[in-house]
């Protein structure tokens, strides 16, 4: 323990990156663990202090087109076979990966380029813009968010950082074994390819940190509505209307 | 002419103490204080050391100096090829950069690994002809690529098209470096009946000697003994003492037995590592062993230089070779390399004849293994090119594969080379017939040739090898006791062949002197030894019997003046039998040789070596004999300068199995006739023809260099990686035979064979290959397996054309 | 900086375990640090030039219970650190399991089966020179392979199954104790456990740093081969570049029981062309049933070397892989 980077010698005997120090993963396990049940026991405690839970019955507005949620879901899918098959290894699983490892990526890197191409023509690009107003937003429980809340908002930039750095590390790190595209080379320098190693490894372990929380704030009773909008598209208006300020955000009627 | 000694075997001295595994090599002995040094190498092909770290090493217990190449050549590196004692621009992987001296090896290697080198990371490359590229890396420091002779470093350059066009099997158009030429190339050529061209590439690969070249190292009173191993005695102890920095006089080289020489350990120049353990030793005050490691003795040990070549072959309708066209590009490795090439093309001029050539030849260095002499450098890697080609001519022309060599070969009076040199003699054409007889070759060609059994078809082949083997203008000294033993002084190194104690027995067959009755003066320099020429080249049999042969002459003179002087008469009424000195017509009067040992004693002056020297002994032979004056009655001699060529051939014939199927073949027959003259020692002959064949097996079946072309480190160190054949590689007997005829420039008739003896098994294996393939021309050698089983399948590989340090050559 | 060349054995605890018991308790106290030592032959070069570093050494060879081989009610035990010099010249294995006899005469140099064990010869580590010479390729823990690359020397790596890693499974008498189906027997100081000689080697894709299912403190003590395949019609045949002391190019090794110049039934596996050896399930399909004849050999041999994917030097793997399997069926 204690280390960040794991070194080794390259072809001529001197030091170079060879990656991160795969321990960090489970300080970073521990650390989200302690986290997120230090959030879960204190929105336990002051649960009755809430207001009650916006029903979701009634009409509903669109939040998330059928594309959108499609996209998220493979996205989601392809990170986590990309999680499992890319710890198995570490974690002395004995799984042929790494094929499933690339696969999964080459679909991580195909949805999110449709994402962004869609996100900026097709989509509200503004509705995910991190504005300095939104910090004031978590400080203020009058401030109601427009489509996505600071933290939505927060959680999809640092998803974003994070998976752009994987994306980029990973193709990187692909255009070095072989595939059924090309043949691999030994083209990248020793040090550089430690380099890229190592951004990819400490994407992973945010990834990992950052997907943890995701998964425990989609699973929160006050935020099950959002992970249901995932699946079907809709929020109820009275949802809406507790979240959100229709003066920022004013959705389609849904189907 | 009977011989008393000449032809006959003997059990040589050293002998006993190999069968029982008493004798001493450098890493036997052991000195009061001896500690123990480790070297620490470039693990980069090509580099700048920046900085030495070594303080925490010097810190440890147990650790007592180091010694870097800034001790070693306090004013700087030399400006040259070759080999440094240490460097700080290391141009192969395992080049030594510095030694640590330590009180056991463990110590010494935790040591080094505390030591902190900074290396500048330099351009390397590992094919000849990446190099002559523009823009290609540089092999040598300042950005050079090659050495030019009296000019110095310098580089060369082709542009990318010359390159791509050799390298698509076209003659090379650059200026070569060196060229030669005789007859009327264009007037041949356009004569010839068939012309075959090709590019072909040979492998370099290394000696692989079983004795790694280590060495121990004290000084003692003001003199350096220094312990080591070499294929010379005094014909590299004397430029050892120079490299080291120590005078003559006070240097001793002790080195009874030599496991393994073949052409590297015969200068000091191309072993100079053995002046680590010495300078170590005088900068530390303590005898200081440094063994080399199976490793090191691949990285610096030396390899043979790879070829990428082009040849023209032209034939006349009646077989007879018209011209020949050369261009070699020669692999001359991280160090510098030979003169491989244009002996390669001496090879063709001297074994075939032709009515014109043209030699061109480059040399082109490359951040690999060092290379330099080794077994037949040059010819040795076109015999088995070249061979292949006979055949393809001979079957073209309708002639048989044995006529054509026949009818080009070299016979007495034939001239060859640049220089049109003339040859002392050569029985080629004896030779050829005795293997022809001897392997029933006309029978197997009608019975047996391509015969087909499933898989596997049957392969014949011929092979001749030469190289010129013969020297002259060295020193002998004999002396004798009162005891009337004969001591004869030899500097001849013990590389194993028995030349040492073959070439003794001259002395003794010009007194007459019963084998039991004279000791081999040799094993350390201390013994008062001649200056004898360094023992490569093939050369030691010629030019050591002439020396020898020349101070027992000298001694027989001296003997009969005595006799006349005391006993009346003239010297030539004299002469020598039984041990004694006495007149032909009474052979009652005289002296035995122990009687004229002490006259000689007793009139002292030139019978005693104080007076009457011949007038050009070298340096080293002078500080011998004084010595040995005024103690010992004595013959010295110094050996003029001989005429001609001395020539040393080979015929080797076999026949394969090869199976189509697996790459591999079996050799079921061979047969080697080796053509050196008079047979001085049959036995060594034998075990010179044996072993060479077995290199030869190597040379054009198995051996291999290879350099990882990404980071320049060797992939072949060791005996497994190299491919080294094994004795199931190589044919359960290997019949030999020689033709025995005297050569006119030596008292005894005898010429050298070392080297020629591998390049006609290569020759002939090659061509068995090629027969079996139904006459496919692989114009390489290696041939290995693979290359044969893509053959097969008709699979050509994505390998570079020409590749060096590589699978493909 | 470390020095290219060591050629030094460094300090090492060395135990000499004589009954299971001891060694077994040794090897799960030792874990990862103890090495299991049985001919050497696979040892000392790893720890002499420091390339491999182990502080503790558990030598095998003084087990008796592990050495010899034992005729068993449903074939033969053969201990692992029995001689593979034993094995070959062992009668019952050379009248019931031939293939295995001529596949242990055929390692190394006799030198070498002298004193190198069976399990030394199933376990050993891959024989890549890249990985050997102490660089920190995928093997080795690092992170990129040196001999997979439009440059890299690989003539004698991987045509089949490569994942990153293009290492060979190098073992002679692996791919005949597939063809005999054989099982391994494993034993550790929490008990023993059975494994398929197929199931026993494991390629990069699953575990790239090791090549068998051995995990630490286990230890490789029996191969069991059962009557199966005893006296069925046996082929081995091991192309090299050397006839003695050198690894296959390529190997083959067969179990065939045919009646009539039928094959009733095969097992074909060849060595040298995938990191594990390489079970030939669709040429034994192929075979089952079949007349025996040039034909059927040159069709079989079509299918053996079927999805190899040569690298830049090792094509010729591909047809010698095909031609040895024709062989084989032949007989």
């Amino acid at each position: 323990m204690g280390e960040i980077v794991r070194y080794k010698r390259d072809v001529w005997g001197e030091e170079v990156i060879l990656g991160v120090s795969w321990d960090l993963l489970w300080v970073v396990a521990v650390a989200v663990l302690v986290l997120l049940a230090a959030h879960a026991i204190i929105m336990a405690a002051l649960a009755n202090k809430k207001m009650d839970k916006p029903s979701g019955e009634g009409r509903r507005v669109l939040r998330h087109e059928s594309i959108d949620r499609a996209f998220h879901w493979i996205m989601a899918a392809s990170i986590l076979v990309l999680i499992f098959t890319g710890i198995a290894p570490i974690i002395g699983l004995r799984i042929a990966w790494l094929n499933f490892h690339w696969i999964s990526g080459l679909i991580l890197t195909f949805v999110v380029i449709f994402h962004i191409v869609r996100s900026m023509f097709w989509q509200d690009f503004k509705s995910m813009i991190l504005g300095p107003s939104d910090f004031g937003e978590p400080f203020d429980s009058a401030k109601k968010p427009g489509k996505y809340s600071f933290e939505q908002k927060g959680m999809h930039w640092a998803v974003t950082v994070v998976v752009l750095a994987v994306i980029v590390t990973g193709v990187l790190m692909f255009l070095q074994i072989d595939s059924p595209f090309w043949d691999r080379t030994n083209s990248m320098p020793e040090d550089q390819l430690g380099l890229i190693f190592l951004l990819h490894g400490l994407s992973t372990l945010a990834l990992v940190a950052l997907a943890s929380t995701h998964i425990y704030f989609a699973v929160r009773p006050e935020k099950l509505f959002y992970t249901r909008s995932m699946f079907t598209g809709w929020i109820s208006e009275d949802e809406m209307a507790a979240n959100h300020d229709p003066s920022k955000w004013t959705p389609k009627e849904a189907d | 002419m009977a011989y008393m000694h000449i032809g006959k075997d003997f059990v040589p001295p050293d002998v006993p103490g190999k069968v029982t595994g008493r004798i001493k090599y450098a890493e036997d002995y052991t000195r009061e204080g001896m500690v123990y040094a480790r070297l620490l190498t470039s693990p980069i092909p090509h580099a700048r050391v920046v900085g030495i770290d070594a303080s925490a090493a010097l810190a440890m217990d147990g650790v007592y100096g180091i010694l870097t190449a800034d001790d070693v050549y306090p004013d700087g590196e030399p400006n040259s090829t070759g080999l440094k004692i240490l460097t700080n621009e290391p141009t192969l992987v395992g080049e030594p950069i510095l030694a640590i001296a330590a009180i056991d090896e463990k110590t010494a290697e935790t040591a080094l690994a505390a030591i902190d080198v900074t290396f500048e990371r330099l351009p390397f490359v590992l094919d000849p002809l990446d190099s002559l590229r523009e823009g290609g890396a540089n092999a040598y420091p300042g950005n050079s690529n090659t050495y030019v002779f009296r000019q110095g470093f310098a580089t060369e350059k082709w542009s990318e098209d010359q390159v791509a066009s050799f390298r698509a099997g076209s003659e090379p158009t650059a200026e070569a470096q060196q060229e030669w030429t005789f007859g009327d190339l264009d007037g041949a050529f356009a004569n010839s009946a068939f012309v075959y061209e090709t590019t072909f590439s040979t492998a370099g690969y290394p000696h692989h000697s079983m004795e790694p070249r280590s060495a121990m190292a004290y000084w003692e009173d003001g003199k350096l003994y220094l312990h080591g191993t070499s294929q010379s005695l005094t014909g590299l102890a004397d430029d050892m003492a120079g490299i080291v920095g120590v005078p003559k006089e006070d240097f001793v080289f002790i080195n009874v037995a030599t496991g393994g020489g073949f052409g590297q350990r015969a200068r000091a120049g191309s072993i100079p590592n053995m002046a680590i353990p010495a300078k170590l030793s005088q900068k530390i005050n303590r005898p200081v062993m440094m063994r080399a490691t199976r490793e090191e003795e691949f990285t610096f040990g030396g390899a043979r230089m790879g070829f990428q070549g082009w040849i023209k072959v032209g034939f006349n309708a009646d077989g007879t070779m018209s011209a020949t066209d050369l261009y070699i590009v020669a692999d001359a490795g991280g160090k510098g390399g030979g003169g491989d090439a244009s002996s390669a093309g001496d090879l063709i001029s001297m074994l075939y004849q032709p009515e014109a050539m043209r030699f061109r030849g480059t040399n082109i260095g490359t951040n690999s293994g060092h290379r330099g002499a080794q077994r037949g450098p040059g010819q040795n890697q076109m015999s088995p090119i070249i061979s292949p080609i006979l055949d393809k001519a001979a079957d073209e022309l309708g002639i048989s594969r044995f006529d054509i060599r026949k009818i080009n070969t070299p016979e007495n009076g034939d001239v060859h080379g640049p220089g049109r040199t003339q040859v002392t003699s050569a029985y080629m054409p004896e030779a050829l017939e005795m293997a022809r007889a001897r392997f029933n070759w006309d029978e197997r060609e009608s019975t047996r040739r391509r015969q087909r059994n499933g898989s596997k078809v049957i392969g014949l082949g011929l092979g001749q090898g030469y190289h010129n083997a013969g020297r002259s203008g060295m020193d002998g000294i004999v002396t004798m006791g009162t005891d009337g033993r004969l001591r004869i002084h030899n500097g001849v190194g013990n590389l194993g062949t028995y030349s040492y104690a073959g070439t003794s027995r001259a002395a003794a067959e010009v007194l007459k002197m019963p084998w039991e009755r004279c000791d081999v003066v040799n094993g350390r320099t201390d013994n008062h030894l001649p200056i004898t020429s360094p023992q490569d080249g093939s050369n030691s049999t010629f030019t050591n019997t002439r020396t020898c042969y020349g101070a027992a002459q000298d001694l027989l003179a001296k003997m009969k003046e005595i006799a006349a002087t005391d006993l009346g008469g003239e010297p030539d009424d004299y002469d020598v039998s039984d041990e004694r000195v006495r007149r032909n017509d009474d052979e009652s009067v005289g002296y035995t040789f122990a009687e004229v040992a002490q006259r000689a004693m007793e009139l002292r002056g030139k019978f005693t070596g104080e007076a009457e020297l011949p007038e050009e002994l070298a340096e080293w032979t002078q500080i011998s004999v004084s010595r040995l004056a005024g103690d010992w009655f004595m013959g010295v001699y110094h050996d003029p300068r001989h005429e001609g060529t001395v020539t040393g051939f080979t015929v080797t014939a076999c026949e394969i199995e090869l199976d189509t199927e697996t790459g591999k073949y079996e050799i079921l027959d061979m047969i080697s006739i080796g053509e050196c003259g008079t047979v001085m020692h049959p036995q060594g002959l034998k075990n010179q023809l044996v072993g060479g064949a077995v290199w030869g097996i190597g040379l054009s079946g198995y051996e291999r260099h290879l350099y990882d072309p990404q980071n320049g480190i060797p992939a072949s160190t060791g005996y497994w990686q190299s491919k080294v054949p094994t004795y199931l590689d190589t044919p359960e007997t290997i019949q030999t035979g020689w033709v025995d005829l005297p050569d006119p420039e030596n008292p005894v008739g005898v010429r050298g064979i070392g080297e020629p003896a591998m390049g006609s098994v290569s020759a002939a294996l090659t061509a068995a290959i090629s027969d079996a393939m139904d006459g496919h021309l692989f114009n390489t050698a290696p041939i290995t397996a693979d290359m044969i089983i893509n053959q097969v399948a008709g699979i050509s590989e994505e390998a570079v054309p020409l590749a060096q340090n590589n699978f493909r050559g | 900086m470390v020095a290219t060349s060591n050629d030094v054995m460094p300090d090492i605890e060395l135990y000499q375990p004589t009954d299971e018991a001891n060694a077994l308790a040794l090897a799960a106290s030792l874990g990862n640090e103890g090495w299991l030592l049985g001919g050497g032959q696979d040892t000392f070069g790893w720890l002499k030039d420091r390339n491999k570093i182990a502080t503790a050494m558990i030598e095998l060879t003084q087990v008796d219970a592990w050495k010899g081989i034992r005729e068993t009610a449903d074939g033969i035990e053969i201990g692992a650190v029995t001689t593979l010099t034993d094995i070959a010249n062992d009668p019952l294995v050379q009248s019931r399991y031939g293939l295995l006899a001529t596949a242990a005469g055929k390692v190394a140099s006799p030198q070498i089966r002298n004193v190198g064990t069976l399990g030394g010869n199933l376990v050993q580590d891959a024989r890549c020179w890249y990985y050997r010479r102490g660089l920190d390729c995928y093997r080795a823990g690092g992170n990129l392979c040196y001999a997979d690359s439009p440059e890299g020397l690989n003539r004698e790596h991987a045509i089949f199954g490569a994942s990153r890693c293009v290492a060979v499974s190098p073992s002679d008498t692996a791919p005949a104790l597939v063809a005999l189906d054989a099982t391994m027997v494993i034993s550790s100081s929490s008990g023993q456990r059975t494994v398929p000689a197929q199931d026993f080697f494991v390629g990069p894709a699953r575990d790239i740093e090791n090549m068998t299912v051995l995990n630490d403190g286990e230890i490789l003590t029996a191969v069991r081969i059962p009557n199966t395949w005893a006296n069925a019609e046996f082929y081995f045949e091991k192309v090299a570049d050397r006839n003695v002391w050198d690894f296959a190019l390529v190997s083959i090794a067969t179990a065939m029981k045919v009646s009539g110049g039928t094959v009733q039934d095969a097992r074909v596996a060849a060595g040298a062309v995938e990191c594990v050896p390489r079970r030939l399930q669709a040429v034994e399909n192929a075979l089952r049933g079949q007349q025996r004849s040039e034909q059927l050999a040159d069709q079989v041999a079509s299918i053996a070397t079927n999805g190899a994917q040569p690298l830049n030097y090792n094509h010729f793997k591909v047809p010698l892989l095909g031609n040895l399997v024709k062989r084989a069926v032949r007989g």
